[in-house]
């Protein structure tokens, strides 16, 4: 399980940040105070650091040139402030990613995934996802039941992933909507009926009958 | 200086010499002097009279049109009290004088009303940092307990969002120079992040969007265009129509450089409205039914792109279509 250390001085943004990461399956140290901080990743040894600039008595900057010194460990610059000299600063002094305030917390989350596994060279799990005799494989876009395979196209793809990764739970069709439209795919109401559609009638030539179950007024569920 | 001008200021003294040569003509006659002597007498007076005022009235045309000529030349006119040289006449320094007053008092007075833009400026930068911190508080804890309400709370928090970028960018527009870095942004990331940005929105007002071909990069400073993509889109957002709302988005390879454009369906704008869309607070017929208009983005936007070298066009038909054009030229400098 990664660590992701939070450098921020909002309460608010901290409880909450911590609340997003620690759902995504992440341990989280949230510091409270700010000094020390080179010493403390060295005894912590956090696998990524969640670093803001405007900070109480030091400023992100500092810290971050202060923690290059004696650590390699991967650093995202949260912040409020945008102009391209903050960035262009983040990135010389060692950060690896800049990301804005008032951040999308998917785009966040994409990031810190991202960073982790280009860190830590993780094998690139996930290609195939099952559930219920179904494999999802992402790489190829397909699906395959029974040893039967067919392909999916990219939306389809998206939502049965999305369904399959919460499997278990109900998802509702705005839960759906906002997923696709973090991952570049900006459609309607109308298009996620006629996609779920298309993945049942995919799902069916495959011989899987009431693979996807609808709750009414609420969303759908694998 | 007109000559005319010049006779009748001086006209005065002009009438009093002749009328006291006139006075000398008779009371020389009625010494019963010669004739002649007494033509004489009032010709050279009046020789003298004649060449006096005709070397002092070059020498001050000289001197004036000097003072005019320098100042129509220089580019800060407001500074000619420094530039010209002290004048020989009386009467003139004192108006140097009053001219040398009036402009450093001017100076003084500009130079407070520039530390307060600056000051202000700063104030609302710092404003919006601030004010950032709470917004991403709510955003977060929104995503974190989805609900019915917290979708309403979030695609009002995008406005609220909106509204504030729009505060420091205006605040930022006197001086783009300072935060501006141009190198190769690709259109499809930055329309990609501006519709996320707007997303709630989007999905609310159940618009359709439809990207093509944006697989290009233009060569630009990234955080701009989004600025201005986020204002163009937030306009077709808000004057959508009511049926099937769609936005359409692409961009095509031109001879110097991409033509992007975000198309809508929406209620449209009138013909004659079109010329002044670009116009600082102009809202039109549309706007002020709307009521939630500002007049303030299409200005922001047309003077950014103005900043950032690019053209922006709008056609529209009303009740049809909006269809907003930018251009963005390849391989020329850009304009500062």
């Amino acid at each position: 399980m990664y660590n992701i250390m939070l450098v921020e001085d909002s309460i608010e943004i901290r409880t909450e940040l911590s609340n997003v990461l620690i759902k995504e399956g992440y341990k989280v140290t949230a510091l409270t105070e700010f000094i020390n901080l080179p010493e403390l990743i060295l005894s912590t040894q956090p696998n990524l650091l969640l670093l803001d600039i405007n900070l109480p008595g030091v400023d992100g900057f500092t810290l971050c040139t202060e923690i290059r010194r004696s650590s390699n460990v991967p650093i995202i610059f949260v912040t409020s402030r945008n102009s391209e000299i903050d960035e262009l600063m983040s990135i010389t002094l060692g950060g690896d990613d800049f990301i804005t305030k008032p951040y999308n917390i998917a785009v966040l989350l994409a990031r810190i995934a991202a960073l982790l596994k280009r860190a830590y060279s993780q094998t690139a799990s996930g290609d195939v996802v099952k559930h219920g005799g179904v494999e999802l494989h992402l790489l190829s876009s397909r699906m395959e039941y029974d040893s039967k395979s067919i392909e999916l196209t990219k939306n389809e793809l998206k939502i049965l992933h999305y369904l399959m990764i919460k499997k278990g739970t109900i998802v509702s069709r705005s839960d759906i909507i906002e997923h696709l439209w973090d991952s570049e795919m900006f459609v309607d109401d109308n298009t996620l009926s006629v996609n779920i559609t298309r993945i049942r009638n995919k799902l069916e030539s495959l011989g899987i009958t009431n693979y996807i179950q609808t709750k009414r007024g609420q969303g759908y569920m694998v | 200086m007109r000559l005319d001008l010049f006779l009748r200021d001086k006209s005065s003294s002009i009438l009093l010499n002749i009328f006291c040569s006139i006075f000398l003509a008779i009371i020389l006659f009625s010494l019963g002097n010669p004739t002649e002597i007494v033509i004489l007498i009032f010709l050279v007076w009046h020789m003298i009279l004649i060449t006096f005022y005709s070397v002092h009235y070059i020498s001050r045309r000289k001197y004036f049109d000097n003072i005019l000529k320098n100042a129509s030349d220089s580019e800060k006119k407001y500074l000619i009290s420094e530039i010209i040289e002290p004048p020989r006449y009386v009467d003139s320094i004192t108006y140097y004088t009053l001219l040398k007053m009036a402009n450093k008092s001017m100076l003084e007075e500009i130079t407070m009303i520039k530390n307060d833009r600056k000051e202000y400026k700063e104030y609302v930068e710092q404003w919006v940092h601030e004010i950032k911190t709470p917004i991403s508080a709510i955003k977060l804890s929104g995503e974190n307990n989805k609900s019915e309400v917290t979708r309403l709370i979030l695609s009002e928090l995008e406005r609220i969002d909106h509204y504030v970028e729009q505060a420091l960018f205006y605040a930022r527009s006197e001086h783009v120079e300072n935060d501006y870095l141009i190198k190769e942004c690709s259109l499809a990331t930055s329309v990609h992040s501006v519709l996320v940005e707007n997303k709630q929105m989007f999905i609310k007002n159940k618009i359709k969007v439809e990207l093509k071909g944006l697989e290009k990069t233009v060569y630009s400073d990234h955080k701009w265009v989004e600025f201005i993509l986020n204002e163009l889109l937030m306009n077709s957002i808000k004057y959508r129509s009511d049926q099937s709302p769609c936005i359409n988005i692409y961009a095509e390879d031109k001879k110097n450089g991409v033509m992007l454009v975000i198309e809508d369906n929406g209620i449209g704008i009138s013909s004659h409205e079109l010329p002044r869309l670009f116009d600082k607070g102009y809202t039109g017929n549309k706007g002020r039914q709307f009521k939630k208009s500002t007049g303030i983005g299409l200005y922001l936007c047309k003077k950014m792109c103005e900043k950032l070298g690019l053209l922006i066009e709008i056609q529209s038909k009303e009740h049809e279509y909006t269809k907003v054009i930018i251009f963005f030229p390849k391989g020329r400098l850009v304009k500062l």
